[in-house]
């Protein structure tokens, strides 16, 4: 089983002072869906949530989108608004429990368990208010049969995670920097101590780095390069016209007020990255609140999928851009590509080396990496090393 | 990728379960679970492996396990 368990480690090599090297290496298992081919679409669907499991909407939403483009298959407008809850609630969680557990350890503080308990239960439980017969990722469409009452339930939950996250109503400092900078200062809740403590040591811009943000469609050329990436070359070190782009809220949400604020000072350091994940809880769930009043059954498709084709389907994850490309010959999966966050974000050459090469050493460079790392948040385990070559 | 492997509880004791997957045994705290789970359950586990993340049906993972099983016998793993 250990095989099948990857992650990255990050070794900072320091010459006279500085960081002079940063070296990225990932054993990610990006070539693996490769194994997908051979499968039906249902058949993939099953597998998806279930071997991706951390961010398993997101990744299974990602191939049925891939798959009904491929097919020509065109999801109802009612499916289209029940998924966009679906990840909308996982990206909720997803972000809550990286604040819940990773953020208290940069506070030598002890995770928050009894509060990250609830977190993936919520995702489940939305997906029985809205698809009771557990089909929420049929291509196609499943059984959209809304359990109005339990919706409303999981969002009473969601709004209580919120104002524990953020120790009362994120509405407080959600429009004004000023009430930003009074609620960090007050430092009740792990979300605004963290921000405080990244303040008051002088590091709201450390790790910033030229800013090649995500556009909100993807890159241009996402298509073309997968269909020309017979080696996996692409989906392990991608880049968009030689340049690798940083996919997560930060690039999601550089356009609001209080994040965009925090740039024009910091640029794209921990402050905004780390403040950018807050706002986009907020933002998930204002969005929920509309979509919920808006959502309607609808019956979906009994037809097994068949025809041949290929599609691409993009989807935004909690951390950033997740990209799944498929053919189908013949009701069948000849090949399957999955182009996920962590590839732009923890590229050897990308937004996390930039951001750490030049640091100044220091017995604190550890922390510092270490705070950069969980700003952008990569899926899997990422082990960081320091090498004074003094 | 964050691969998770199925794996199947074969025994429960004081809130840490004992699970196989692919002929290797682990510990695994059911703490962090929402469902109940017995002994011959399947669970995929959190990133790190220590906290079992979510109950799978057993249907579900098979079709997992035959497709994680052909990830190891590919050598892409």
């Amino acid at each position: 089983m250990s095989h099948l368990e990857s992650g990255l480690s990050v070794a900072l090599h320091v010459a006279d002072g500085a960081v002079a090297e940063v070296q990225i290496r990932s054993t990610r298992l990006v070539q693996a869906s490769r194994l997908l081919a051979g499968r039906t679409p249902p058949q993939v669907a099953t597998i998806l949530p279930t071997v991706y499991a951390l961010c398993g909407t997101a990744q299974a939403l990602a191939g049925i989108a891939a798959m009904e483009a491929a097919l020509g298959l065109v999801p109802s407008p009612a499916q289209r608004m029940a998924r966009r809850v679906l990840l909308r609630v996982e990206s909720v969680t997803e972000h809550a429990q990286g604040i819940l557990r990773d953020w208290p350890a940069l506070l030598d503080e002890p995770p928050d368990l009894a509060s990250i308990k609830p977190l993936r239960p919520m995702v489940t439980a939305a997906k029985r208010a809205l698809y009771p017969h557990g089909d929420w990722a049929r291509p196609g469409g499943g059984r959209l049969t809304i359990d109005h009452g339990a919706l409303i339930e999981q969002m009473r939950l969601m709004t209580t995670l919120a104002a524990h996250l953020f120790d009362g109503s994120p509405e407080d400092w959600a429009e004004d920097p000023a009430a930003l900078q009074a609620w960090m200062r007050r430092g009740e809740g792990v979300a605004a101590r963290l921000l405080d403590r990244v303040g008051r040591s002088d590091l709201a811009g450390f790790g910033r780095s030229a800013p090649h943000l995500m556009p909100d469609a993807g890159p241009r050329d996402l298509e073309s390069r997968l269909t020309a990436d017979a080696s996996g070359a692409y989906v392990a070190r991608p880049d968009s016209g030689g340049q690798v782009l940083e996919t997560n809220a930060l690039s999601r949400q550089s356009a609001h007020p209080l994040v965009a604020d925090l740039m024009t000072r910091h640029g794209t350091g921990l402050a905004p990255r780390l403040l950018a994940r807050l706002v986009e809880i907020v933002e998930a769930l204002r969005e929920l609140e509309d979509l919920v009043q808006d959502l309607c059954d609808d019956s979906g498709t009994a037809a097994e999928p068949s025809g041949s084709g290929s599609g691409l389907g993009m989807v935004d994850a909690a951390r950033g851009l997740l990209a799944h490309r498929v053919e189908i010959e013949e009701g069948v999966v000849s090949r399957y590509q999955i182009l996920a966050p962590t590839e732009w974000n923890f590229h050897p050459e990308g937004p996390l080396r930039a951001g750490l090469l030049g640091a100044e050493a220091g017995p604190d460079l550890d922390w510092r990496a270490r705070l950069l790392v969980a700003a952008l948040d990569p899926c899997v385990a990422c082990r960081i090393e320091v090498l004074d070559h003094a | 990728m964050c691969m998770a492997v199925p794996s199947r509880i074969i025994a429960i004791d004081q809130g840490v379960a004992t699970v196989e997957a692919f002929g290797t045994l682990r510990t695994t705290s059911l703490m962090l679970l929402g469902d109940e789970v017995a002994v011959g359950d399947y669970v995929i586990l959190g990133a790190g492996g220590n906290f079992a993340a979510e109950k799978v049906e057993p249907d579900v993972a098979a079709e997992a396990l035959a497709y994680l099983a052909d990830v190891l016998a590919s050598g892409l793993a």
